[in-house]
């Protein structure tokens, strides 16, 4: 599993498949303040990014990727 | 403030300046080309750039502009005299709204009444709407994307290609990720993923959809971009920016630009602090190596070398740090132009302004706090100064009144000089005022030489004009205008010939970090007073201080001089040395003297404005650090005295 739930946080870890944006969708409609923390994420794709861009929840950690830190997640906090 | 926003106050101002520039080269000669051009693509730039806002009438405007523009360049017809002026109308609108934008955070509710005004005036023109852009080869999208990327367009080195990458929606149906393929383009600079419109509810969020569109900078050649986005021909635009251009001369000012870096103004200000503290520290050693010089004189002699060494670095720094300080005025006075005419229009007064020097650089201290004074005098030439026309013609002159902007640098001051060709000062009325109001009685008027006549504008809620306009007299007179240019540590002089006009500069020093101080002595004590307060030094026999009046007085060069007591004035027991020694300084442009007890030495120190207590003091201006760690106050001479 790319997007796991605990509490109030929902984690991105790994690669973040197409499939991974509806658990996604159901984590922000189930909890609109939740905060994501991506920094186990490694890849994500378009279908994760736009409804991250979309939902603009609180961010936490950052990945190690450096595409996704310097051209993604700099623009999301 | 949002990072976009922020750029495009910067950027919109600077293509309005151009624009306006641009326009003034078009009034005096129509059939200029290259103004032409270079004022369409100022519209073309302006108009993506307002599109990133909520500015639709500013962008439906500049879009009837531009095609009203492109229309001109096509045909070669020049521009008439009221085309060019309704164009600067626009411009000025423009500049409204992104005044508006800066400060409300939206443009103004009567907006779109002005726009529509505007475009009716711009009328039909030729109708070739909007395909000239794509004819240039200059697709709509690419002026947003510029707008977007503008930071790091400008950091760039060489030449960049701009993408757009509009997936179709059911792409990742067919197991396309649209974000690697961007992520793969080779020498990526910076990209942004945008929705494709709003983004849609999450409550109607469709996942499996692609909603997004990327558009993203590279600084490969454009052939390598095509390559990596060769599986999706249908869905890319690409493009190569266009390298800046040289050729305006707004451009110029700008210098390098691929080489400039963007700086907060508050951390210069602490680089600026601190290297004001180390000078005050370097100080310091010289008050060491004095001490070393009694107990070990090899020791002095090295601590010498090294003082020597340091001094010359931290001066080097002193000087980089003033120069990185330095802006060019134009930013802080490129409103001026719109609000003359506008003032002008109100006031049904024609007038030619023109700005010269107004690139001349200047502390940013300076730049910040200029524009208001500047304003003000404007303002007062224009309510005050200039005539009527039917008054202009009576007199002989022309109908279109002058006000003219010169900004030079003159040693270490730098110049502002605003002249009007308007009905002048006359000494004699201004000394009548002054006793109408009981500002002076009728004695020490007629004892004012015209000079300090003339000075009487800057007494507090002074004002000659037989009728206040709602323009010039609202109770900030030019007082107002001679405090602003104290607190910058500058002076300002005025001329003024009855019927001919008036010129008032503004005379500002050029670098406002460290304050060259005189240390004098008041009995015991110590103060600082700065150099640039201090007309001359002098020193006479006591006893050719003549008793005039109630006070004192003594005569050097020449002139009768009142003498003030330093100790007195600060509450201490009068100084009595057989030695006078005198400070000549002026107040409200007269010279008055002050005694002191002794003249101690100079420094070069970081004033510190005074806070607190001490801010109660009056005739404090701040405090300095001596280089034996004690605290100088440093005097406001014209305060004291005044």
């Amino acid at each position: 599993m790319s997007v796991t739930v605990s509490g109030d946080i929902v984690h991105l870890t790994g690669a973040c498949l197409v499939e991974d944006a509806e658990p996604l969708l159901l984590a922000f409609h189930a909890n609109p303040a939740c905060t994501v923390d991506v920094s186990g994420a490694v890849r994500l794709h378009m279908a994760v990014a736009q409804l991250l861009l979309a939902a603009r929840p609180k961010v936490s950690g950052v990945p190690s990727d450096v595409f996704l830190r310097d051209h993604l997640f700099a623009k999301l906090r | 403030m949002d990072e976009l926003l922020t750029q495009f106050l910067i950027e919109g101002r600077d293509l309005v300046a151009g624009a306006e520039a641009d326009l003034g080269r078009l009034a005096r000669d129509p059939g200029d080309t290259a103004a032409l051009d270079s004022l369409f693509r100022a519209f073309h730039t302006l108009k993506g750039s307002v599109g990133l806002f909520d500015m639709a009438p500013a962008e439906a405007l500049l879009h009837r502009a531009e095609d009203d523009l492109g229309a001109a360049r096509k045909t070669g017809t020049p521009l008439t005299a009221d085309r060019i002026d309704t164009l600067l109308a626009s411009v000025d609108a423009v500049d409204r709204w992104i005044d508006e934008l800066e400060r409300d955070g939206r443009i103004g509710a009567d907006a779109t009444d002005r726009a529509e005004r505007l475009i009716a005036r711009l009328g039909g023109g030729e109708a070739i709407q909007a395909e000239h852009a794509v004819e240039q080869g200059y697709p709509n999208w690419l002026a947003s994307l510029q707008a977007r990327f503008s930071l790091r367009i400008a950091a760039a080195e060489g030449a960049l290609i701009a993408f757009r990458y509009t997936p179709d929606a059911d792409c990742f149906f067919r197991g396309d990720d649209p974000l690697a393929l961007a992520a793969a383009v080779p020498d990526l600079v910076d990209i942004a993923i945008l929705p494709r419109g709003d983004w849609p509810a999450l409550d109607h969020w469709d996942p499996f959809r692609c909603h997004a569109i990327i558009e993203g900078i590279s600084a490969a050649p454009i052939d390598a971009v095509r390559t990596a986005f060769r599986l999706v021909p249908d869905q890319i635009a690409v493009a190569a920016l266009p390298v800046a251009q040289a050729d305006t001369g707004s451009a110029t000012d700008r210098g390098d630009g691929a080489r400039l870096v963007r700086v907060e103004g508050a951390r210069l200000d602490a680089l600026a602090a601190d290297v004001g503290e180390l000078v005050v520290a370097a100080n310091g050693l010289s008050h060491a190596t004095r001490l070393a010089e009694r107990l070990d004189p090899d020791l002095a002699s090295t601590l010498r070398a090294v003082q020597g060494d340091i001094d010359r670095i931290s001066g080097r720094l002193h000087q980089a740090v003033a120069a990185v300080r330095r802006v060019s005025l134009a930013a802080s006075l490129r409103r001026l132009p719109r609000l003359v005419r506008e003032i002008a229009d109100s006031l049904g007064k024609p007038v030619h302004f023109a700005m010269r020097g107004e690139s001349t650089e200047v502390d940013k201290a300076i730049a910040e706090n200029l524009f208001e004074p500047v304003l003000h005098i404007v303002r007062n030439a224009l309510d005050h100064g200039l005539e009527s026309p039917v008054q202009r013609r009576a007199a002989g002159k022309p109908e279109k009144g002058h006000i003219a902007i010169d900004v030079i640098r003159q040693g270490d001051e730098v110049v502002v000089g605003i002249s009007d060709d308007g009905v002048g000062i006359d000494p004699d009325a201004m000394r009548a005022s002054a006793v109408a109001r009981g500002t002076i009685d009728a004695a020490q008027a007629a004892a004012l030489s015209d000079a300090q006549a003339l000075r009487l504008i800057f007494a507090a809620g002074f004002s000659t004009a037989a009728e206040i306009t709602d323009l010039s007299g609202r109770g900030v007179g030019m007082d107002a205008v001679q405090n602003a240019v104290e607190r910058l540590r500058g002076r300002v002089v005025i001329e003024s010939r009855v019927g001919e006009g008036t010129r008032i500069e503004l005379r500002l020093p050029l670098d406002a970090i460290t304050t060259r101080l005189l240390v004098v002595r008041a009995g015991e004590d110590r103060y600082g007073v700065r150099f640039d307060q201090i007309v001359e030094t002098a020193r006479i026999d006591a006893r050719d201080i003549m008793t005039v009046g109630t006070g004192v007085a003594c005569v050097l060069r020449e002139r009768t001089v009142p003498v003030l007591d330093l100790s007195t004035l600060l509450g201490g027991a009068e100084t009595a040395d057989d030695t006078a020694r005198l400070l000549l300084t002026e107040s409200a442009g007269e010279q008055v003297a002050i005694r002191v007890t002794a003249f101690d030495m100079q420094m070069d120190a970081l004033v510190r404005q005074t806070e607190g207590l001490l801010a109660a003091l009056p005739g404090v201006a701040g405090t300095a650090l001596l280089d034996d760690g004690g605290v100088l106050l440093v005097l406001d001479l014209p305060e004291l005295v005044g």
